[in-house]
């Protein structure tokens, strides 16, 4: 394992708001990493001091072996990032966009020529080269923005958000497009996200709430530690099923005629279904989600 | 780098056809009030003094005034390209990028300059076809070598005023503000609404403060020359069209003009950088 972003101790505040209050983690190399939190809760101004674009307070940043707060420069040409809003310009086509913010990276010619190519293949967009960015859709325009994140082939490819915003279908190809770029390309990915579902195909996920990491691990350490299984069931007589629950001691939520117990083990539907199997209609036992892990830890619905 | 850049700008100045025609309106405005009522009454105004030659004066009078102005306007819409990157939030891009902010900042000012001088030689060859279309001369080859020189030293003027005046500038709501406001004054500030002449004395003073009313001075002589020899002109005539500024009793020479449109322009440069540089550092 190897460690490609190393954050200890990071502090960051705007006048007397603090916004980042010291948080450690680390990203493995050619991993997915996905940074969640509320709105608010410090996750764009982490990303934004990791790609240079803030200076930091105080504590130690090392990125592919490069502490922050010196050689910028170097650091710059080794990632990519994927802004929240596009950053490229309406007027021009992708190609001419992706011609001119590559030339930053003093890069011959030719190597500049093929890196657009691969940018344009990687990203499924070859067909919209000569196309303005201001009459692509929102799913093309990300594809875009990817692509200009690419052309320098950085080895970490930071992403604030890359799917908000976007329809299903887009958010869906947008996603399969930076899942390509880690398996098939290595590249290290490091996102924020509001979506549950893809901070759950992510290798590591750190959660911040209020500038503090308030939990970190895989999605099914989360899920473990932090959300419960349910049982749903739908009584067929909810009088009798009713007073069942009352006298062992469950509790319930009822959502028309289909009740959810929580439980502390799976296995413990067995027994509650034994128990009144001539009272059940249907029933289904399901997983806690990330989504439960998270409301448990920050206390918050996400899309707050 | 910064070639590519400029390249950038000038394509996103030149295809936003809107702001094209908006950096002309100020231009577009002093024609229109012209031909409508204006150049009539300046003409009966002043054939007492110059008899005939009164229209082809009149119109070069106009034109040389055009130009300077074009320059003025036309480096205030490409500096919209900054205020946009800054307020659209685009510059991110170029923060993370290996790429130094003096060559982003000049890559706007050299495009500025670019689009400056490619709009006022536009200006300067459709006035002359104007002139010609009138009946008047065009510019003799010496003379329009001058008028070229002239739009260059123009061009950097205000470049260096917009600049400053730009760099202050975060939002796009400001820009649209400040362009109006600059398209509306400049035409008083270079003394063409009305002839300079005509204003209270205190007015007079601060257009002649005002660098970038020296262009026109200077384009004014050169243009106007090619109607009627200046030496014919009576010096209350030339004070009056503002051919010439007199200060302290004294005819200023084009040395002056021209220094002053230099020194005020290397000014105007350096402060916007300060103002620049500060931004930076937050």
């Amino acid at each position: 394992m190897e460690k490609i972003i190393d954050v200890v101790n990071l502090h960051k505040s705007y006048g007397n708001v603090k916004a980042v209050k010291g948080i450690d983690f680390y990203v493995e190399k050619s991993s997915l990493f996905a940074f969640l939190g509320p709105n608010g809760a410090g996750k764009t101004t982490t990303i934004n001091i990791l790609s240079t674009l803030l200076t930091k307070d105080e504590g130690d940043v090392e990125i592919s072996g490069i502490k922050l707060g010196g050689n910028e420069d170097a650091i710059r040409s080794s990632i990519g990032i994927v802004f929240q809003e596009g950053v490229l310009d309406p007027l021009l086509s992708v190609k001419e966009n992706l011609e001119t913010r590559g030339s930053f990276y003093k890069l011959s010619k030719q190597v500049l020529e093929e890196r657009i190519k691969n940018a344009l293949e990687v990203t499924g967009i070859e067909n919209l080269a000569s196309r303005r960015y201001g009459s692509l859709s929102g799913g093309q325009k990300r594809r875009t923005d990817i692509a200009r994140a690419l052309l320098h082939a950085p080895k970490i490819l930071f992403l604030d958000e890359p799917t908000t915003g976007l329809d299903p279908q887009t958010r869906k190809n947008v996603w399969n497009t930076i899942m390509h770029l880690q398996k098939e390309e290595n590249m290290t990915v490091f996102l924020t996200t509001h979506y549950m579902e893809e901070a759950d195909m992510a290798d590591y996920v750190v959660i911040i709430d209020n500038g503090e990491i308030v939990a970190k691990g895989t999605p099914s350490y989360l899920k473990d530690q932090f959300s419960k299984d349910v049982l749903k069931i739908k009584p067929i007589n909810q009088k009798e099923f009713e007073q069942y629950i009352e006298k062992s001691n469950l509790s319930y939520e009822k959502q028309i005629d289909i009740y959810t117990i929580k439980l502390e083990h799976t296995l413990d539907s067995i027994k509650i279904i034994n128990e009144i199997k001539d009272n059940i209609e249907s029933f289904q036992v399901l997983n806690g989600t990330l989504d439960d892990a998270f409301i448990n830890i920050t206390g918050k619905e996400i899309r707050e | 780098m910064i070639i590519n850049l400029i390249k950038r700008n000038l394509k996103l100045y030149f295809r936003d056809k809107t702001s094209v025609f908006f950096s002309l309106l100020g231009v577009f405005i002093i024609i229109g009030l012209y031909v409508i009522f204006l150049g009539d009454m300046m003409i009966g105004y002043i054939t007492d003094e110059v008899g005939t030659y009164s229209g082809p004066l009149v119109t070069s009078w106009i034109m040389a005034g055009v130009i300077s102005v074009t320059t003025i306007t036309t480096c205030n819409g490409a500096f919209g390209i900054m205020v946009e990157d800054t307020a659209l939030k685009k510059l991110r891009d170029f923060k993370v990028s290996p790429i130094k902010r003096w060559q982003l900042v000049l890559s706007y000012v050299i495009s500025a300059m670019i689009v400056g001088t490619i709009m006022s030689s536009l200006t300067l060859i459709l006035s002359e076809l104007y002139i010609y279309i009138e009946g008047g001369s065009i510019l003799s080859f010496s003379a329009m070598f001058k008028v070229l020189g002239l739009i260059l030293l123009s061009v950097f003027s205000s470049s260096a005023f917009i600049f400053l005046i730009m760099s202050f500038i975060q939002s796009q709501n400001a820009f649209g503000t400040a362009s109006s406001i600059i398209g509306t004054l400049i035409g008083f500030l270079m003394g063409i609404y009305i002839p300079i002449g005509n204003l209270p004395s205190g007015v007079q003073t601060m257009i002649k403060i005002f660098p970038l009313s020296h262009s026109g001075v200077l384009l004014r002589k050169v243009m106007i020359n090619e109607v009627v020899d200046l030496e014919y002109l009576p010096e209350e005539f030339k004070i009056l069209l503002g051919i010439s500024y007199k200060v302290n009793g004294e005819f200023l020479s084009n040395m002056i003009h021209i220094a002053y449109l230099l020194v005020s322009g290397v000014v105007f440069y350096l402060l916007a950088i300060i103002v620049v540089s500060r931004k930076r550092s937050k």
